[in-house]
């Protein structure tokens, strides 16, 4: 089988061309799949997190695949940030040190997951400089994104994540993608509440709303990364089934989605720029918390 | 003032990175064991450096499943936080006692939130 891929770009219509791949491979099995890039003409680095998602589902149903006539311009892209190295290709240093290499992880890696962000984010000179209070916050929100995936998504096939940072623009962009069963059905399952795709990931993201149950309260992490994004000027996009859900300036925009993606994608671009305290109006008292 | 103890969460954890939701469960198993006891718990974030929400849910979220807002409140003190890691704690916290007052209206809290803000297109 032999497939084309478009661009891919972080957005809406480069999540559908990812997911079209996935509409044309999921059912095949003990195949040779051949994935032409002569028309990627440019593919942004953190939706390799989506991109390794879908072709690990290949790979486990036992197919194998193989990435053609590539653009060398994309291949040093891929290459640069490990991912190709899963498919056959050697890694090239990152000259200009702009990478947050791609990985994938199980849920129960969530130490090797604080360890590569530590060492690729915090233990690097590259890295855009930026305040301490942005860095804290960014790492705290690529944490609730992994702790999300590791507690809502049920994947047994990973956690895939990957970033790239754009000095001249000033933004930092890093994908988690797993392939759980998604935020809709992880609500019905837990709540009975039915929605569309696209309603499920708005649900999850307001309010007090959660789907754990049990002893262990939670619903908090994607509000604290919606908040965090509208103080920081920065995007949240998410794709969750057959749901698009996206924040910037204040604004969200839900789409549906032709096809499902198989499991849930979250991505943030951060500008890294921002030089917001992020001090409150008003201190808490350690007194004052219980 | 009863006898109390202080627990360290790096000593707990074992990292100044506290993301994980095991890792809460240990601070849990821990706190739990001692208000059980009677005794007063200092739990320090001494050195700690990151903290997430799936964490403290666990650590301190769950307790409001197993001992009451007052026994909480008598015998329970954190120490060492940084301002915006005691702002999570007091969400983490607000959003316990929630979901422990009344689970069902928790879940019922919800067609309200969608369509408030949102273009679909």
């Amino acid at each position: 089988m032999k497939l084309f891929l478009p661009e891919i770009r972080h957005d809406q219509a480069g999540f559908e061309a990812l997911i079209r791949l996935h509409a044309q491979t999921k059912d095949c099995l003990f195949d040779d799949i051949e994935i032409d890039m002569n028309a990627t003409t440019w593919f942004d680095a953190d939706m390799c997190a989506a991109f390794g998602a879908i072709l690990y589902h290949l790979g486990a149903e036992l197919n194998t695949i193989s990435l053609t006539n590539m653009r060398s311009d994309v291949g040093d892209i891929l290459a640069r940030n490990g991912f190709l190295s899963h498919y056959g290709r050697e890694k090239i240093p990152d000259r200009w040190g702009t990478t947050i290499p791609y990985r994938r992880f199980d849920v129960k890696d969530d130490r090797y997951f604080a360890d590569y962000i530590e060492a690729e984010l915090m233990n690097r000179s590259e890295m855009p400089a930026m305040s301490p209070a942005l860095l804290k916050k960014f790492r705290e929100s690529v944490f609730e994104i992994f702790s999300n995936a590791v507690l809502h998504s049920r994947t047994e096939r990973g956690i895939f994540s990957c970033g790239q940072s754009y000095p001249k623009r000033q933004r930092l962009d890093f994908s988690v993608a797993d392939l759980g069963i998604g935020m809709r059905q992880n609500i019905k399952e837990n709540t009975g509440l039915s929605f569309t795709p696209q309603q499920a990931i708005a649900w999850a993201t307001e309010g007090r709303n959660t789907t754990k149950r049990g002893l262990i309260p939670g619903g908090l992490g994607l509000k604290l990364l919606r908040d965090f994004i509208d103080l920081n000027g920065g995007r949240i996009q998410i794709v969750s089934d057959a749901g698009y859900w996206r924040r910037e300036n204040g604004k969200t925009v839900i789409a549906r989605l032709n096809r499902p993606f198989p499991g849930t994608v979250a991505s943030i671009e951060i500008n890294t720029a921002d030089m917001q305290s992020y001090a409150l109006s008003s201190e808490i008292s350690e007194n004052d918390i219980f | 003032m009863n006898k109390g103890m202080s627990l360290s969460i790096f000593e707990i954890v074992g990292s100044p990175i506290c993301v994980a939701s095991g890792d809460g469960q240990k601070v849990y198993d821990r706190l739990a064991a001692t208000l059980k006891e009677g005794l007063n718990v200092t739990l320090s974030f001494h050195n700690i450096t990151i903290l997430t929400s799936a964490f403290l849910n666990a650590a301190i979220g769950q307790l409001y499943g197993s001992f009451s807002e007052e026994q909480i409140r008598s015998m329970l003190t954190v120490r060492d936080m940084q301002p915006d890691d005691l702002a999570l704690l007091k969400r983490v916290v607000e959003t316990a006692k929630l979901y422990f007052k009344d689970p069902k209206k928790f879940d019922r809290a919800v067609q309200e939130a969608l369509g408030s803000d949102s273009d679909e297109s």
